[in-house]
């Protein structure tokens, strides 16, 4: 996933990601390890549009 | 506190210090148990995700004296706006208003609750995220990462007050995913300048300008105010922050408006959760699901999940068991509260997203000038069906 610079990090990718994947810190945001099986929906509630998929 | 260098153990550990997560944390450590509150954030309460508007007797109800430090300003009426401009007043006394009272200043707010939890003997470590939790046999162990060193928690209780990108549920098995239909997305900027028919009154405006939710005016005193809006991105295509670009270059109490801040986050609003204990594991606030489905508003309803969650942790400890049978209690007392409340709420806000611009304005129209004090709810119900039959069958069982 690419996350652009002004992600708010306010979470709301997080709380909808089927599989938990998302790890949001304070200034960080993490997808983690096990497989993403490219819902998308992260991409779609994103207030502000701040993911995108790679290539 | 047992601390060694890198495994901390406590009776309660609370991930998350909103105003859900420090209401617990207070709540438990009076109780007598040992507890350690912790949240990602390097200071408590900021950035906030909130139009900061409470009810005051929910306040009261905790039990918390108001604060000048905290509260920015106080409301008593809340104008309604249609799509076109009709306006609907409603004044505090005569009709009950959820989140209407006081506007907060969330960012002071917040730290003050997580200083009541200090001072009931809470611990605190700030900048701490939680990043994996386990369920063993007796305890629950959580790796986090503080200020770059990883340290585990092993704690006989957690309480899951991790707001709306919640995991805590999830490790440990609950079924808390926001589903994407129930989760709005908040967007809002602070202004200055803003030019407010009047400075006591919270306004929303409904319509097309933020589908699947609406857009609200909170005053903060003078000419400052919170200028936001909510949808549900799969009834649009654009994204929430060019909705609110929208809102904010059409509406007329923001052309010489300029804003200081920008604030986002999402809000579940589907409803609270199924279920929100298992062994040794409680949810509270946002990451539970408790919000107003109909005003988006959780603040009151999380504290309230966080006080009774705070003793019954207390009481388990106390007893020395901290299984689900044990922890049901808490869930038991929050539905008793809420849910038949929250069920009308719901109610209430289908029948909202199912209103075009046009069936909005003829409403208003039908409300406008209204003495709302001499309506009884059933001549409410009478004068809404005339306009919009089909309240009927979609309100008729609320009132
Ligand atoms: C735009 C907008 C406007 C709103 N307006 C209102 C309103 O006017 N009135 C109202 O009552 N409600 C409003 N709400 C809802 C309200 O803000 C929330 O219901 C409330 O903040 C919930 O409190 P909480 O304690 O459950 O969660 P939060 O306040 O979200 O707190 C959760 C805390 O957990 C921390 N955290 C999360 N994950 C971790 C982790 N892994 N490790 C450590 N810490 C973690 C976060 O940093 C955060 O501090 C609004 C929401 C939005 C987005």
């Amino acid at each position: 996933m690419i996350i652009s610079e002004f992600c708010m990090y306010c979470g709301e990718c997080a709380g909808v990601c089927p599989r938990n994947l998302i790890e949001v810190g304070e200034n960080t945001l993490k997808f983690g390890q096990k497989p993403c099986k490219n819902c998308q929906i992260c991409i779609q509630v994103c207030p502000v549009s701040a993911l995108e998929v790679e290539g | 506190m047992n601390m060694k260098l890198e495994t901390i153990e406590t009776d309660v550990l609370v991930i998350g210090a909103g105003p859900a997560g420090s209401t617990a944390a207070k709540h438990a450590a009076m109780g007598g148990a040992e507890v350690l509150l912790v949240d990602k954030k390097s200071e408590i309460g900021t950035p906030k995700r909130c139009a900061e508007g409470v009810s005051k007797n929910g306040l009261e109800k905790l039990g918390i004296k108001p604060s000048h430090r905290w509260i920015a300003a106080e409301m008593d009426r809340v104008r309604l706006v249609s799509p076109s401009g009709i306006d609907v007043w409603l004044n505090q006394e005569n009709v009950h208003l959820p989140e209407t009272g006081y506007n907060l200043e969330r960012k002071v707010f917040d730290k003050h609750m997580a200083m009541d939890a200090a001072r009931a003997g809470s611990q605190i470590m700030v900048k701490t995220l939680a990043k994996e939790l386990t369920l063993k046999d007796d305890y629950v162990l959580v790796k986090a990462e503080s200020m770059g060193n990883h340290i585990e928690i092993k704690s006989k209780i957690v309480i899951g007050a991790d707001g709306p990108e919640s995991r805590v549920g999830r490790w440990a098995g609950l079924k808390s995913t926001s589903k994407p239909k129930n989760m709005e997305s908040g967007v809002q900027f602070e202004m200055v300048g803003v030019e407010l028919e009047d400075t006591r009154a919270v306004e929303f405006y409904f319509g097309s300008v933020a589908p699947g939710g609406y857009a609200w005016i909170f005053p903060k005193g003078d000419d400052i105010a919170n200028v936001g809006l909510g949808i549900i991105n799969s009834m649009t295509s654009k994204n929430a922050y060019h909705h609110l670009l929208d809102f904010v270059r059409e509406c007329k109490a923001t052309q010489k408006a300029v804003s200081v801040e920008f604030n986002v986050g999402g809000i579940p609003v589907g409803g609270p959760l199924n279920e929100f204990v298992t062994d040794n594991v409680m949810l509270v606030g946002d990451a539970a699901g408790q919000v107003n489905p109909l005003t988006g508003g959780g603040i009151i309803s999380g504290m309230q999940a966080g006080l009774i969650a705070g003793e019954v942790a207390a009481n388990a400890i106390n007893e020395g068991n901290c299984s689900l049978e044990n922890l049901k209690e808490y869930e038991t007392r929050w539905v008793e509260e809420n849910s038949l409340s929250f069920q009308k709420y719901l109610k209430a806000k289908e029948y909202l997203l199912s209103l075009s611009n046009e069936e909005l304005d003829s409403i208003a129209r039908a409300f406008q000038g209204s003495d709302f004090e001499r309506i009884g709810p059933m001549e409410l119900l009478g004068k809404l069906v005339k306009v919009s039959p089909k309240a009927m069958v979609k309100l008729g069982k609320i009132f």
